[in-house]
């Protein structure tokens, strides 16, 4: 299965494309993108702490704009969001 | 009655004659608009801009979220809120948000108003990125989002 992280804020310093793609299992939570984003960071970004703590501190939200929480499952195609830490106004 | 939306500053930018226009009713005694800017300093850095980043379908759902609970927690029932935010580019001094609130009284209106800005803070997926005179520039650090 495929997922497509939208990316916000500061996490668009994580790619040129404002998005990441994954190859997921079926029944993938929102913990194992967290750990594919982390390792991601480890091997493309030096495990750069910054970067590490703002996806510890960011949540996830689905495409009907609902936040999920890190045990939400995956079983189809899917796109999601990355919601680091906001600071509008 | 709400207006919520974000103006792409590429194309547009926060026009208070418009709140005036969409709040004036004769319902209303007291008319009150918050307008916030880009302040010119920042933790001892020159600033010379923001540029903002949001989850649109999000931040309007927020929006509308944060009406439907001021009315249910604040218990106004007679009033006319107008909220639009930046999305993109602005230079110090300008505008980033407005927040326009009509109501029968003054006490409702400024209640309402601080709510409002202090619900968006807490709920609303907004992100700065802000532009220094040296030439650097930062995301803000912000804080995780409230449900």
């Amino acid at each position: 299965m495929k997922i497509t992280v939208e990316l916000y804020g500061a996490t668009k310093d994580l790619s040129k494309r404002n998005f990441l793609e994954f190859e997921i299992n079926k029944n993938s939570s929102i913990k194992d993108i967290k750990i594919q984003i982390l390792d991601l960071i480890e091997k493309s970004f030096k495990g750069n702490q910054d970067l590490k703590k703002l996806i510890e501190n960011s949540a996830f939200c689905s495409e009907k704009d609902e936040i999920i929480s890190e045990n939400y499952k995956i079983n189809e195609d899917q796109k999601i969001g990355i919601i680091p830490p906001i600071g509008g106004g | 009655m709400l207006h919520a939306k974000i103006i792409e500053t590429s194309k547009e930018k926060i026009d208070i004659l418009k709140a005036e226009e969409f709040l004036s009713s004769a319902n209303f005694g007291a008319i009150i608009y918050f307008v916030g800017t880009v302040r010119k300093l920042n933790e001892n850095k020159k600033v010379t801009g923001i540029t903002y980043d949001a989850r649109d379908t999000m931040v309007i759902k927020s929006f509308k979220d944060i009406y439907k609970d001021a009315e249910l927690k604040l218990k106004i029932k007679d009033k006319a809120v107008y909220i639009e935010h930046v999305k993109g580019y602005v230079s110090i001094k300008e505008k980033s948000i407005i927040i326009g609130v009509g109501c029968k009284h003054r006490d409702e209106a400024y209640s309402l108003s601080r709510f409002i800005i202090e619900e968006i803070k807490k709920r609303t997926p907004i992100w700065k990125k802000e532009h220094y005179a040296n030439k650097e520039s930062e995301w803000l650090k912000g804080a995780s989002i409230q449900l």
